[in-house]
């Protein structure tokens, strides 16, 4: 990796940190003893800090340096969190992301940057206080590194002897771990032995007291509930599973690999340990055969034969030539016992062994599956893959969509063309293999573009509490739901309508704290956000507790900017009469704030929705709250569209648009004047022919029976009938845009490419009608 | 009750939890030659292990658990 991959890594991996730091520093400020999410806090300002210090990014480093000072001092309680705090954190946070752009346009930070990192640091190392230097080291001084580190062999702890004779028997993978318990652990709950003794693979515990247990006198006023106890024990579990287990005491633990204690095992002897075991239990064989009564000679001549070979095999060089050959059985029995094989492996005795012989296999394999355990825990491993990669593979498996689709009108062409009526037939088996796969892939790939909404919420804890203070309201954000998941280009571009929202809930919304009080609401307003699935739509639900939108007040505005004429707002229903705040140009608001007041909110909301395919509902009870229900779809990258045909043209219309398709007999068709209706299921249906829409001189063409198609599209909140000249069935496309001169045409959609080659218009109604 | 003070030995029964340390503590102190039965003791808490092992009563019979047991024989 060269230094520039190094350093895309890091802006990377720092805006992450960055991010992450901003949503603790909110959760710690609403739950400021949670020691939990501090520490946490803590970790990611203490990885930026490193990072930084890798490449010497010293403004940057200064700045998230004195904000780990701030942090660690919280921490241990030297100092309280308070909102003070927090904003001078959330500025320096802000700086360092300032900064992080500056690294990736220019791979360096500018000079000018300097004299505001020192600002920044100096604001943060004000709120150390005074006594600083008696608390927290020095600034220059590295915070203590983890000790959750396997120290060089050279410098073993001396309670690895405690473990010593276990030690010898383990493998080399094994962990030796020394647990010494806060002299306070008891009052937190913990119980540090029943953690030591339910430690997952464990071998071998040892228990003493750290500081010797009291003698005598001591005792009368000794205290029971200091902790004094020291555990050391030893493990074969992976260490992912054992820093799982300590997690929660992680500082109060040491870890050692015993492989890298002299004297261990290493792995590679478990075969030579179960080499050994087996010599051991033929040599007790050959010691049982020799105590036997009456052995002729030729048995013994055997059993010590047998004995040579196996101090062969295990390369012993102990001399059986010092006896002689003609030795009595009594003479070799004393020397196999003499030179019975055990050093350094465990006494075979028959009992112990009796159960390995059986299943000697047991012991070969469970290296093996130790093995595999140890790789099924490791934790996922995630690739980070630039965007535009995945929208390459996105825009691929489209084309790869659409050429598919090009496999039936082959088979079509074969049949009809060629007369090759088995040809046709393979040509559609094949094809709905195809069709499979390209699914499947289809389907995987826009797996991967999805995002929890989640992504989009997190920025929005800061940005309520930063208006709500600066509008000196009280505001809870509540959010659920985050983990609802939707394509990656719409959870984008939902960002900037959301923030709009949350902007008219928190200004025009929530009132202020005494009008709650008044009004015998709570004093904080609550705002909450609530994502969720519905089909193959995602719902999301912005509510506040707020005053509610004023109907009256929001006709009176909008005849005032002359948004629609005053006879029409007065025959406006209530609930119609606030769907008029998503007008373009529409504020209730006179004086223009920088937050709202300019005209350019909901209804930029309602266009960037609709823009993905969402729709927007608004709902509102006075004094009560209001309620924006935000329905997107999951994805955006393949449409469904009806095909339909008109003058000899092929159209395709959105599926999502369309209620119903129905064939109306011509005499059912009422004619007033130019307009045409019919009845549908006892409502009146505005009829429209689709050829007078496109400017196309036919009539519409009716059946053989003499009816014609209707194609029922909903619009807003009413349907309308188109009349066509024929359905074509349903067919997923690839929507593209219009480009170029053809951008300024109204009416259409975009254009999508068909599997015979064609090109397919796609009509968006609402344009049209 | 975890604990069964009795005339000549305490036993320990069960699940023995923290707030029993302290009692067990006092107790053993008093008695002239303590000891204690772990015969039906399952799990002790650390404090209580603690105590047992600070002040390292006769045991009179030892538990089934054999890290327990481990622990307070080398003491």
């Amino acid at each position: 990796m060269n230094q520039a991959d190094l350093l895309d890594q890091f802006v990377i991996e720092s805006r992450e940190c960055l991010e992450a730091i901003g949503t603790r520093l909110l959760d710690v400020e609403r739950d400021p003893t949670n020691v939990e999410l501090l520490n946490d806090l803590f970790r990611s300002v203490h990885t930026l800090k490193g990072n930084c210090g890798l490449f010497e990014f010293k403004p940057l480093e200064r700045v998230v340096h004195a904000g780990e000072d701030l942090l660690d001092r919280v921490r241990n309680r030297a100092l309280d969190y308070s909102a003070e705090l927090a904003d001078a954190l959330l500025d320096a946070m802000d700086y360092s992301a300032q900064l992080i752009d500056q690294i990736q346009r220019n791979g360096r930070i500018e000079v000018s940057a300097e004299a505001r990192s020192i600002l920044h640091a100096s604001t943060l190392r004000a709120l150390l206080g005074d006594d600083s230097e008696v608390h927290s080291p020095s600034p220059s001084v590295m915070p203590a590194p983890p000790r959750l580190a396997s120290g060089p062999p050279s410098m073993l702890p001396e309670w690895l002897d405690r473990l010593r004779p276990a030690i010898g028997l383990a493998h080399g993978a094994s962990l030796a771990l020394r647990y010494l318990p806060d002299a306070d652990c008891f009052f937190k709950g913990e119980d540090p032995w029943r953690l030591a003794c339910t430690t997952p693979g464990l071998l071998n515990l040892q228990v003493t007291g750290a500081k010797g247990w009291p003698v005598g006198d001591e005792r009368a006023g000794w205290d029971c509930y200091q902790c004094n106890l020291d555990i050391v024990l030893l493990t074969d579990a992976p260490r992912g599973d054992i820093d799982e287990h300590f997690r929660c005491v992680a500082e109060q633990i040491v870890v050692c690999q015993v492989g890298l204690v002299p004297g261990a095992q290493p792995v590679a002897d478990a075969a030579d340990t179960v080499l050994r075991q087996r010599v051991g239990v033929l040599w007790s064989d050959q010691c049982a055969l020799l105590e036997r009564v009456g052995n002729l000679p030729g048995a013994v001549l055997a059993a010590r034969r047998t004995l040579m070979n196996l101090l062969v095999c295990l390369g012993d060089v102990v001399p059986l030539d010092d006896l002689p050959d003609s030795a009595p059985a009594s003479v070799l029995l004393a020397w196999a016992h003499r030179h019975a094989p055990h050093d350094g492996i465990p006494q075979v005795t028959a009992a112990s062994t009796a159960p390995r012989f059986d299943d000697p296999e047991r012991d070969i394999a469970e290296p093996h599956q130790r093995v595999a355990e140890g790789s099924a825990i490791q934790p996922q491993k995630v690739l980070k893959v630039g965007q535009e990669k995945i929208d390459r593979l996105m825009d691929l498996i489209g084309e790869m969509v659409v050429a598919k689709n090009s496999l039936p009108y082959l088979a079509q062409r074969a049949e009809e063309v060629f007369q090759q009526r088995e040809l046709a037939r393979e040509i559609k088996a094949q094809y709905a293999v195809i069709n499979r796969i390209a699914e499947d892939m289809q389907h995987a790939i826009m797996q991967v573009r999805m995002l929890p909404v989640g992504a989009v919420f997190q920025r929005f804890g800061r940005l309520v509490r930063d208006i709500s203070r600066k509008l000196g309201k009280e505001v809870n954000l509540v959010v659920a739901g985050e983990d609802t998941e939707a394509d990656k280009n719409v959870i984008e571009s939902l960002s900037d309508p959301l923030i709009h929202i949350l902007r008219n809930s928190l200004d025009h919304g929530i009132e202020m704290p005494d009008l709650r009080r008044a009004a015998g609401k709570p004093t904080a307003g609550t705002i909450r956000i609530v994502a969720r699935q519905e089909s193959d739509r995602v719902i999301i639900e912005i509510c506040d507790d707020g005053a509610g939108v004023n109907p009256a007040r929001v006709r009176d505005k909008a005849v005032e900017r002359g948004l629609i004429p005053a006879e029409r707002a007065a025959t406006l229903t209530d609930d119609e009469a606030i769907q008029l705040i998503f007008l373009p140009g529409f504020s209730t608001t006179d004086e223009i704030s920088d937050l709202s007041g300019r005209g350019v909110g909901m209804d930029v909301v309602r266009t960037a929705i609709e823009r993905i395919n969402g729709g927007v509902e608004l709902t509102s009870v006075p004094g009560m709250g209001t309620t924006l229900r935000l329905s997107l779809p999951l994805s955006m990258a393949v449409t469904t569209v009806m095909v339909i045909e008109s003058a000899g043209r092929r159209l395709g219309v959105p599926m999502d648009m369309i209620v119903e398709t129905v064939r109306v007999h011509v005499d059912d068709v009422h004619q007033f004047k130019q307009a045409r209706t019919t009845v549908l299921r006892g409502r009146i249906v505005a009829l429209r022919a689709m050829n007078d829409l496109l400017a196309l001189d036919a009539a519409p063409l009716p059946n053989a029976e003499g009816e014609l198609a209707v194609l029922v599209v909903r619009i807003g909140n009413e349907s309308v009938g188109l009349l066509v000249d024929h359905f074509h069935g349903a067919s997923d496309i690839i929507l593209k845009p219009l480009e170029g001169v053809l951008s300024g045409l109204v009416g259409f959609a975009g254009t999508a490419l068909m599997g015979d080659g064609g090109v397919l218009m796609v009509l968006n109604p609402k344009e049209l009608l | 009750m975890a604990i069964r003070y009795l005339k000549k030995y305490a036993a320990l029964e069960g699940n023995v939890s923290v707030e029993d340390a302290e009692t067990l503590a006092q107790w053993l102190q008093q008695q002239g030659d303590p000891s204690v039965n772990l015969a039906k003791c399952e799990h002790v808490h650390g404090a209580v292990l603690q105590v047992l092992l600070a002040l390292c009563p006769k045991v009179k019979e030892w538990p089934a658990d054999p890290l327990l047991a481990a622990a307070l024989g080398l003491a």
